[in-house]
């Protein structure tokens, strides 16, 4: 007997039945509910309406008391959208970081992590909640958009587009917002975080509103909408965000999660997802005589970008939690072809491998080059940095993955990888250059001593005129530090194949249980959160 | 033979230099009320905490019926309720929403989301105060509701973090009778609390920590014969205690001798024989016995008898 059922319900029929929006909003995320409601019955959202509806009143009786036939429009537009940035670009992230922050703080989150509400779904209600009220915001102050539409000044398309950019952007300063407030989770992060969020958000919001209110967004906006470039620009500004408000939404999610749940694989997944979309806004949205360059700069900050991804892959806990040890796939098949995307930091410098494999391989074979006539121009020089940033990013993450093996391994040990790998690169750069000047007076040229100095050695190579021969060099670098990881990444493929091999055999153990057993247990409930 | 409702094998647990949980192994069933025991930084909460999925031991394990909470901690989650010894509810929200808020949480929908916030509202007795704010109730009111919102999923075991600390006597009793009867509805109940004699009166049986090991457990007359060697006797006598005192002082198996008026305190150490015997040759040396008795043993008394204080 449940505890529900033990005390029969004292109510009455009519309090019972479920109102229509009751019904309704089954369909949404509770945060999203939760959010509404609270904000109905708070401070903050009715004050915000009647200091926006004041202002959108000011700024009609001044448009109207300085009324100039056809001239007034964009000057009341200018204005409108000038009050909306601080709404939707620091008031709504504000608002969804003191949310996640008193739920983090009153352990109200480990409350709902009890609960069917995965991490994700309650990121994903805050965002929601964000975009409803971002909704509520700009219904305030369509009737001034309105006005300035009806004065000439702005036409909907600038208007629409304007809200469009307003949505993406409020979207990801929440995501933003958010993320921060989660990483406060751990003590340590919590005065980054607030600092990150006070400085990014206020930074952003007084430039943007500047930036509005001066005319300088409406007149770039007009000139971009005439130029050719338009769909370029406005396809790349969203797809930034999206991949800001994504990014933000996984490293949230981390640290939300439970200890043992697997962390890893959304970020590797996120990071090879990053090609096929960046090259393919390329080839939706770039006019092709700029592809050459495009093409080449996209490449490399996709492997910088990479290299990122891979410092944290290094650094991850060497072995699989109980919970993914538990969880591989049952298929050796299916479970070999997962093996870079889950956890492990052998695993990481494996997935990096072959992310930046891919990435070789895409360059290979689109590079611009005047043999295979694909692209007319030639970029060397990129060419050549880009593959020297590989040899280095190789390098320093097989070192990095290296010094991360001799260290606790605690979640500590993790943040202290990550924390002396830009650090060794740091005395790398500067110890040379100190033995330099103490020994010789001065640092005049590169030298061999100079050699792990990524920036400078990548610099002096990448420029110089004896390519073939460095290359040379490098390739063979490359090649010797790849091969010097093959255990690493046989490694990391073993203990997977174990962790099948003993799925397999607790399967099978359960399964003759289940034989014995002429009236087994009935089935575990599945908790597996349905959004 | 079924599985306990919760098992837990091996716990250990350190935080830096402070070893919290060593080696702790104990389990409980169905519709069984446990106490959990021990001094402040004895290891409860942190036990707790991993029993209930937000924190992971360094070895170890924990079962909730039959599940790893290391391996299936979101389906472990189904069966348990967790009461932190924290309530922090929403602002801007009244008892009613709150609880529809988390029944929404826990996957409830339509009609069966109202039937069963207002049937556990009403078990907490909290119907009443529906339309309250949450953040503004009284410290039992709010326990009512930390309750009520570990109740909405129907969870199988209940693991409660200190809930009666702070309460008032009427609330205790509450409380009490709460849990009581969750407990006849099949639920298991793991509950830590200062307030001893309290926990003494519901639970079956009881785990007792010291610097996160276990010192003593099982039901409380058990551990109480089983570690009680030295027992508590009062007795009664017609006119002065010292009578006794005098004959006590030189018997066997006798110590610890405290006279109060007519009445005298001793501890004993022997079978149920031994007593006997020790009765008769009292009432032979002539003193005039009126009450002869073992001194009922509580949880308070084990506690201080089985743990020595010590902070880690």
């Amino acid at each position: 007997m449940s505890a529900v059922e033990a005390v029969p319900p004292a109510i009455s029929n009519p309090v019972l039945k479920a109102t229509f929006w009751s019904r309704m909003s089954d369909r949404l995320n509770p945060i999203l509910v939760r959010e509404v409601q609270q904000a109905v019955k708070g401070r903050v959202f009715p004050l915000m309406i009647m200091l926006a509806l004041g202002i959108s009143v000011v700024i009609t009786l001044v448009v109207a008391s300085d009324y100039v036939e056809g001239g007034n429009g964009r000057g009341a537009f200018d204005a409108g959208l000038a009050t909306l940035v601080p709404l939707v670009f620091f008031i709504i992230p504000m608002q969804a970081y003191n949310s996640m922050r008193t739920e983090l703080k009153g352990g109200i989150v480990e409350q709902l992590l009890l609960s069917r509400l995965s991490p994700g779904a309650v990121l994903s209600g805050k965002l929601q909640a964000a975009m409803v009220q971002f909704v509520l915001y700009v219904s305030l102050m369509s009737p001034l958009l309105a006005t300035s539409y009806l004065l000439r000044g702005v036409d909907l398309p600038t208007i629409a587009i304007s809200l469009m950019f307003a949505l993406v952007m409020c979207v990801a300063a929440t995501a933003f917002a958010v993320s921060s407030a989660a990483q406060a989770i751990v003590p340590a992060l919590q005065p980054i975080a607030n600092l990150g969020i006070a400085f990014g958000l206020g930074v952003g919001t007084v430039s943007m509103i500047t930036f509005v209110a001066s005319s300088g967004y409406s007149r770039s906006l007009g000139w971009l909408m005439r130029s050719d470039q338009f769909g370029m620009t406005v396809s790349g500004i969203v797809l930034l965000a999206v991949i800001s408000i994504v990014m933000s939404w996984l490293a949230a999610r981390t640290f939300l999660l439970h200890a043992f749940e697997n962390k890893s694989t959304g970020f590797r997944i996120f990071m090879f997802s990053l090609p096929p979309l960046a090259y393919g806004w390329m080839l939706l949205f770039v006019d092709s005589p700029a592809w050459p360059q495009v093409f080449a700069g996209l490449t490399f900050a996709l492997l910088l970008i990479g290299t990122i991804f891979g410092v944290f892959m290094i650094t991850e806990q060497k072995k699989l939690s109980p919970r993914v040890w538990a969880h591989v796939p049952k298929s050796a098949m299916r479970a070999r072809w997962m093996v870079p995307l889950l956890p492990g930091r052998d695993r990481g410098l494996l997935c990096f491998t072959l992310y930046a494999a891919l990435l070789s391989l895409v360059a290979v074979v689109f590079w611009p080059n005047p043999a295979t006539g694909f692209f007319r121009s030639a970029s060397r020089q990129i060419a050549n940095m880009g593959f020297m940033t590989l040899t280095y990013a190789m390098v320093y993450l097989g070192l990095g993955r290296w010094v991360r093996d001799r260290l606790p391994d605690t979640l500590q040990g993790n943040h202290a990888g990550r924390f002396l790998l830009p650090v060794l690169i740091f005395l790398f750069c500067v110890v040379p250059l100190l033995v330099d000047v103490t020994t010789r007076g001065h640092v005049r040229s590169w030298h061999i001593g100079h050699i792990m100095n990524p920036f400078w050695t990548i610099d002096e190579w990448s420029r110089g005129s004896n390519w073939s021969q460095a290359g040379f060099v490098v390739l063979a670098v490359l090649i010797g530090v790849t091969l010097l990881q093959v255990p690493t990444y046989l490694r990391g493929f073993r203990e997977v194949r174990q962790a099948v091999q003993a799925r397999r055999e607790r399967l099978e153990a359960a399964n003759q249980v289940v034989s014995e057993e002429p009236s087994p247990l009935p089935p575990a409930p599945d908790a597996n959160p349905s959004n | 033979m079924s599985t306990a409702l919760l098992d837990v094998k091996n716990l250990d647990r350190r935080y830096g230099k402070v070893h919290a949980v060593r080696d702790l192994s104990f389990k409980m069933q169905r519709g069984q009320i446990t106490g959990f025991v021990g001094p402040n930084g004895a290891g409860k909460t942190t036990t707790m905490r991993i029993a209930a999925t937000l924190d992971v031991p360094d070895a170890g394990d924990v079962e909730v019926d039959g599940l790893s909470v290391l391996v299936e901690p979101r389906k472990a989650r189904m069966r348990i309720g967790y009461m932190s010894d924290q309530f922090h509810p929403y602002p801007n929200l009244d008892i009613i929403q709150y609880l529809d808020f988390f029944a929404r949480a826990y996957g409830l929908r339509g009609t069966k989301r109202h039937k069963t916030v207002r049937s556990v509202a009403d078990f907490c007795g909290l119907l009443d105060f529906a339309d309250r704010p949450a953040t503004g109730l009284s410290k039992g009111m709010g326990q009512r509701l930390h309750l009520a919102k570990t109740l909405l999923h129907d969870p199988l075991l209940l693991i409660l973090d200190e809930p009666a600390a702070g309460l008032d006597p009427r609330a205790r009793i509450e409380l009490r009778n709460l849990l009581k009867e969750l407990a006849k509805a099949g639920k298991g109940i793991l509950i830590s609390s200062h307030i001893l004699p309290e926990l003494g009166e519901m639970c079956d049986s009881v785990v007792v920590i010291e610097r996160g090991q276990e010192i003593v457990s099982g039901s409380i007359a058990d551990i109480h014969k089983e570690a009680e060697l030295e027992q508590q006797v009062v007795a009664r006598i017609l006119g002065d205690g010292e009578a006794l005192e005098r004959f006590l002082l030189v018997q066997p198996h006798v110590s610890s001798v405290a006279v109060d008026d007519s009445r005298v305190r001793f501890s004993f150490v022997g079978d149920d024989a031994a007593m006997s015997d020790l009765l008769t040759r009292s009432i032979a040396s002539g003193i005039q016995i009126v009450e002869f008795a073992r001194a009922e043993a509580d949880l308070e008394d084990l506690f201080l008898r089985t743990t020595k204080g010590k902070l880690q």
